[in-house]
């Protein structure tokens, strides 16, 4: 909460009424020679050869499901198809209005709206500039296939055609000609230079990452809006929902103006529902939402509702008069703005679909309707063109499309990716692996102070760098340098180094961070930088794939990894998978920061390293010191890989105790993937995985001194990647290894850990590698967490009953095979 | 008091039994040298007597069970007494475990009771982790010496090191005899479970209905004795370059002892002695004059045997047996032949020691009692040769230039060519021959 903003109980408890705006509904009523006046003739053609592409193209998508063939071109395509029909007239409108400093993210029916926007984005580019980007695009190798195979008279807009169509089928057949050699798929087929962002195969998923794009453009003072496409089904996910607010929240406009210094200006997003009534198979209207019509949501979000509208989808010159109004509103900096475009798919969900929701009645009224017939009708009324010339247009698509059908499933000219002969095609590009200081250094950072004057800057200046000073003595707790303060100074030289990072999450600003990371960074960092967000973990991991993906770099918090849970497909799904499903065309650089708590019991402790090691395509790290914390963190900010950066509650005071020098000045640097002994010894191993560190300390202490043995504990630091040579050299040292963690024991990454050191050091063991995790329940209340969490004298007790008898120990804790087998047969 | 009655350690080798049946119940009352249990190893078996009168208190195994050495089998004692004590203290007594934690007493105690159903270590040496194996192999360690000081009994790192330290080390001759011949199937020939638990029963086909009532065969399970018989048979033919030699000789000087001998010889106070004691008394004295087949053929060291340690096969009810006569060489033949029966006794009567059954330098059976004239008997590894003896035939030798009748012995030496060649075993054989001819003189030695 900034303290600008007075919270005044009496006006708190004002006596008044919410005024709304009429919400227009489908009020275009031009006539066709108001029409004539602003559109030409080639642009009438134009508007109608796209809608009708788009239709040949689905058409023969349909064709191929349903019958294996399609013009008498035999093929068969096991992967999905999510066809349009009947949309066509939403897509071209939409699309006509915008540019390729546009962008646009389909929803998960989205191959009518990347045709629409690249056709519209090849008649805006010169042919010079046309050429340019497909001769780059994936070194020319899309665009030599249409080039050796295909005719476009000399003509680069033909050419550019075929190579839209094609690029785009191939990869919906899977080839590795496809714009994401055939990695993405029908539902994620995307091109980047056309302004034709990523769709997504989860609905409503597209929502917060537009909104993601939408603040880079707002963030670092681009050019051109961003449209979030959806269906009116996905209106019911929670991602959507929260992007709307997150769009619409107040301190864009009262806030990041910062008395006049920066822009004032609304978020420049369109929400554009393409309402075809059907969410798969649920009505909308009538039966799964309430909103009666889906432009009422905009009334919801802010004062301006959204300046929301509901239009005719049936009519392409309807769709584009509102849209460029909208686009208009936004680039005065009115965002965010909401469409509900009525229209209605007359193919299935999917060629499965056998409408069991809808009568025939309802699909021939709609046929009937037809925007392209309708639209054709129109230019014959108009004079615009006769049957024949139509006809023409039709024959040509139809030939145009069954030649690149053949192209895009000829196993020599279009062939998929060989992973026998290239096995690490995938595994290439599942990580960028770049160390990139700024995303653009042809700017400066917008910061509100030289960094020496930041007032945290200053403090942390004044602070001892070592645990303990140099008589020995500990620190007192102000004066010494911690986690905290290493993962600061990495942030805010990072505010200073790269102009388009940004960082937020809920309460960040002013507090500081729940945790106080980010304490007195309010002065130097300016709020569209730095900013509070919503309480929308979706929305906020979301949004920052979609800055990611523009070219920014984000720091995302959700203050418990707890949290993880809220944002699930927008970590899982999103954040983790872009950069492989790409091609290795977009880079991830995020670093989300999660906090292990403690003290908060069930929902409020919980280490879910396993969760996100899980996941392929997410680099996952857990530093337990302060120097760790500043290098990994470092590294993290250095790279172009999607980080969960896992932090713990119950040592952001700690300081640093292994280093001997104290935290290292200035950048410094700890690579991903190497564990770090942190305390040598010859007779066992103990690997830990975060706060557990310091209890395993303990017990290493009470292991010397009561047992005369040697304990030599290895920190993990990192998960994903994770580097295995030190670990098997200490076993084959010890022959003995316990591994520790906070996380609940079933499943853990120790686990994982435990199984491959078996696989690599197996005849160095000198008893099984035994994992000391939490007991697989809820976490309790703080006063019984230590029979939760693993505590010092478990590490003892394990050891002793599973590996190493020590004489005279008498355990207190039950470690033996029967009581691991009955819990196990319990679930516990 | 009650007693426990525990698994006797039948001689140095052996780490555990297999217990073929139980005599005795729960509450069952028993006098003392009644027979509480069988056992057997895999060479020998066994009943155990009760020590005293008394009631069948606890059974701590189940038939089939491999219990280990000195572990507790069942405990005898007087109707209704408490034995819960006893139950607790289920470790050997002269293991130093580590003192039963409190925590822990209580999973034991019911891992007491169903004791069938705790893992147990079945061959050899018992478990024993990777690593201490590894420093055991390196170091020569001798494992059957070692005190398990792991978790459920599991030989561990320093277990290993203690024998280190303690010089308890074994020459790699000796550890083929924990190790059973086990040969390695795993990668980089790891000896796996699977070979520790030997070949599986043939599935049995399912006969057609109609056949039901007599069926083609039967499959009956290979008692231990056989798998050894089978594994070390096999290992012999499969690993060794093996060939035999084939001669025989003039019987006339041994039948005519022997004639002798069982007209005086309990007069003389002298033993039956057997035409078989005979031949093992020629090998014996000739053996020490060609090394090459008083030895053990050990990969890359061959082992020469000062001492003649004369293996004897034996056909007995539970398979084919080699006890041992130690120092033969040292005997008379009287002696060797009184020591040749006492072993072929025991072994056919499955009480022997099988610290008897291990050890010799070279092994003679004989065939020649079932009517064989000449065969290819099979080494018994490490030895480097076998002397097959066959039955006495008529065979005509010239004489003068007359045609003379006469008593000939086969005999069939089957040796390792990796060992020696056939030159000096065709000599062995040679000078057994002339030996057996002119026993008179061997005998004067």
């Amino acid at each position: 909460m900034p303290k600008s903003q007075y919270v005044d109980p009496a006006k708190a408890f004002e006596a008044g009424y919410i005024h709304f705006e009429d919400i227009p509904v489908c009020q275009y009523n031009k006539t066709l020679a108001e029409e004539k006046k602003i559109y030409t003739k080639d642009d009438f053609l134009r508007i109608y050869r796209d809608m009708a592409i788009i239709r040949e193209f689905e058409t023969m998508l349909n064709e191929v499901k349903v019958k294996s063939e399609y013009n008498g071109v035999q093929y068969n395509n096991p992967g999905p198809a999510h066809l349009s029909i009947g949309q066509e007239a939403s897509a071209v409108g939409e699309a006509y209005c915008l540019d390729i400093n546009d962008f646009s993210f389909g929803s998960h029916r989205s191959h009518g709206e990347i045709l629409a926007k690249g056709l519209s984005s090849i008649h805006k580019l010169d042919d010079e500039e046309l050429y340019a980007i497909m001769k780059e695009f994936l070194d020319g190798s899309v665009l030599a296939v249409v080039e050796k195979h295909m005719n476009a008279g000399g003509n680069v807009k033909e050419l550019a055609i075929n190579f839209l169509l094609y690029g785009a089928l191939a990869e919906i057949f899977a080839r590795k000609t496809g714009f994401n050699r055939g990695l993405g798929g029908s539902m994620h087929a995307f091109f980047i230079p056309f302004g034709l962002m990523p769709n997504n195969a989860i609905v409503g998923a597209s929502a917060p990452i537009a909104l993601g794009a939408a603040l880079y453009k707002r963030s670092n003072g681009k050019p051109g809006i961003v449209i979030s496409n959806c269906g009116d089904g996905a209106t019911g996910r929670g991602p959507v929902l929260e992007a709307l607010n997150f769009a619409s929240m107040d301190q864009i406009t009262k806030l990041w103006g910062m008395d006049g210094k920066y822009s004032d200006g609304g978020m420049p997003i369109l929400f554009n529902v393409f309402n075809n009534h059907y969410g798969m198979g649920g009505q909308t209207r009538g039966e799964t939402m309430g909103f009666d019509m889906a432009a009422r949501l905009g009334a919801g979000f802010n004062p301006s509702q959204m300046h929301a509208e509901r239009v005719n989808g049936y009519d392409p010159l309807a769709v584009i008069d509102a849209v460029s109004r909208k686009k208009k509103l936004l680039l005065e900096g009115k965002g965010p703005a909401l469409l509900d475009v009525v229209t209605y798919r007359v193919s299935g969900h999917s060629p499965s679909d056998s409408s069991t929701y809808r009568t025939q009645e309802e699909i021939n009224a709609w046929r009937d309707a037809d925007p392209i017939v309708a639209f054709k009708k129109k230019l014959i009324k108009g004079k615009l063109a006769t049957e024949l010339e139509i006809e023409l247009i039709h024959q040509q698509i139809t030939n145009r499309m069954t030649e690149i059908m053949k192209l895009a499933i000829n196993d020599e000219i279009s062939p998929r990716m060989d992973l026998v002969r290239e096995p690490d095609g995938i595994s290439s590009i599942m990580f960028s692996n770049q160390k990139v200081v700024s995303m653009d250094p042809s700017r400066e950072a917008e910061m509100l102070l030289p960094k020496e004057e930041c007032p945290r800057v200053k403090e942390i200046k004044g602070k001892t760098r070592t645990a303990k000073d140099a008589s020995g003595k500990p620190v007192s707790k102000m004066k010494m340098y911690n986690i905290c303060d290493g993962l600061f100074e990495p942030i805010i030289d990072k505010f200073y180094d790269d102009p388009t990072l940004i960082a937020y999450g809920e309460d960040n600003r002013d507090w500081g961070g729940a945790f106080g990371v980010y304490k007195k960074m309010t002065e130097a960092v300016p709020y569209h930088r730095f900013f509070n967000s919503p309480i929308s973990e979706s929305a906020i991991v979301g949004s920052a794939v979609g800055y990611a993906m523009c070219g920014g770099r984000a720091i995302v918090e959700l203050m418990y990894a707890d949290f993880i849970g809220c944002a699930g497909d927008e970590i899982f799904n999103q954040m983790a998978k872009w950069q492989a499903m790409s091609a290795g065309i977009l880079k991830m650089p995020i670093t989300l920061r999660v906090s292990v708590g403690s003290k908060y019991g069930a929902q409020h402790s919980q280490d879910w390293t396993a969760l996100c090691a899980h996941i392929p395509g997410l680099k996952v790290v857990f530093p337990a010191t302060p120097t760790d914390a500043k290098g990994l963190m470092t590294s993290a900010l250095d790279g172009t890989d999607p980080v969960v950066f896992f932090e713990s509650q119950r040592i952001y005071g700690i300081g640093e105790e292994f280093r001997k020098d104290g935290v290292p000045e200035g950048h410094f640097e700890i690579p991903f993937g190497e564990p770090d002994i942190k305390r040598e010894g010859k007779d066992v191993t103990i690997l830990t995985i975060g706060a557990v560190l310091y209890r395993a300390l303990d017990a290493a202490k009470i292991l010397e001194e009561k047992y005369g043995v040697s304990a030599e504990i290895i920190d993990a630091r990192s998960i994903v990647p994770f580097n295995y040579e030190k670990v098997i050299e200490s076993v084959k040292k010890t022959g003995k290894i316990l591994l520790v963690g906070d996380a609940c024991e079933r499943d853990s990454v120790m686990r994982d850990m435990a199984s491959n050191i078996t696989e690599l050091c197996f005849d160095y063991l000198d008893g099984p590698p035994v994992v000391v995790g939490s007991r697989n329940w809820i976490t309790p209340a703080f006063e019984l967490e230590k029979s939760f969490f693993p505590q010092a004298d478990w590490i003892i007790d394990a050891l002793h009953e599973k590996i190493m008898p020590l004489p005279g120990h008498v355990p207190t804790n039950n470690f033996t095979d029967l009581e691991k087998v009955a819990r196990a047969k319990a679930g516990l | 008091m009650a007693t426990v009655v525990i698994m006797p350690r039948q001689g140095q080798s052996v780490e555990s039994c297999i217990i073929t049946a139980l005599c005795v119940k729960v509450g069952d009352k028993v006098n003392k040298g009644d027979t509480l249990f069988s056992y057997e190893t895999d060479k020998s078996s066994f009943d155990e007597p009760a020590p005293e009168a008394g009631t069948v208190l606890a059974l701590l195994c189940a038939e089939g069970d491999d219990v280990p050495c000195l572990e507790n089998v069942l405990i005898l004692g007087n109707e209704g007494e408490d034995i819960s004590a006893l139950l607790k203290d289920a470790a050997p007594a002269e293991e130093a475990a580590a003192p039963a934690p409190e925590a822990k007493e209580e999973a034991k105690v019911e891992a007491a009771a169903p004791a069938a159903e705790a893992p147990r270590a079945t061959e050899g040496v018992g478990s024993i982790s990777p690593r201490a194996r590894l420093l055991a192999e390196k170091t020569g360690a001798d494992l059957l010496k070692a005190t398990p000081t792991g978790p459920n009994g599991r030989i561990i790192e320093r277990d290993v090191q203690a024998l280190v330290d303690a010089g308890l080390t074994v020459s790699p001759a000796a550890k083929a005899s924990y190790t059973e011949a086990v040969e390695g199937s795993g990668i980089s020939g790891k000896v796996t479970l699977r070979d520790l638990e030997g070949a599986p029963a043939p599935e049995a086909v399912a006969a057609p209905v109609e056949a039901a009532a007599a069926p083609e065969y039967e499959d009956v399970k290979l008692p231990n004795i056989r798998k050894v018989i089978a594994r070390s048979m096999h290992e012999s033919l499969s690993t060794m370059a093996q060939l035999t030699l084939h001669t025989s000789f003039d019987a006339t000087a041994l039948l005519e002892l022997r004639a002798n001998i069982k007209e005086n010889g309990e007069k003389l106070g002298l033993a039956n002695i057997t035409l078989n004691d005979m031949v093992l008394f020629a090998v014996s004295r000739v053996l020490k004059s060609h090394k090459d087949l008083n030895a053990h053929y050990l990969d890359d060291v061959m082992r020469y045997f000062n001492v003649v340690n004369l293996g004897v096969a034996v056909d007995t009810p539970r398979g084919l047996m080699v006890p041992t006569v130690f120092s033969a060489d040292k005997l008379s033949l009287n002696e060797l032949s009184i020591a040749a029966k006492k072993l072929i006794k025991e072994a056919q009567g499955g009480t022997i020691s099988p610290d008897k059954l291990r050890g010799g330098s070279f092994t003679v059976t004989n065939l020649g009692s079932l009517g064989i004239e000449s065969f290819t008997p099979v080494i018994n590894p490490p030895q480097t040769g076998i002397l097959g003896v066959g039955s006495i035939t008529r065979r005509i030798k010239d004489e003068d230039g007359e045609d003379v009748s006469y008593p000939a012995m086969g005999l069939s030496l089957t040796f390792d060519h990796r060992a020696l060649d056939g030159a000096p075993a065709a000599k062995f054989l040679k000078e057994l021959v002339s030996a057996l001819e002119s026993f008179d003189l061997l005998l004067l030695k």
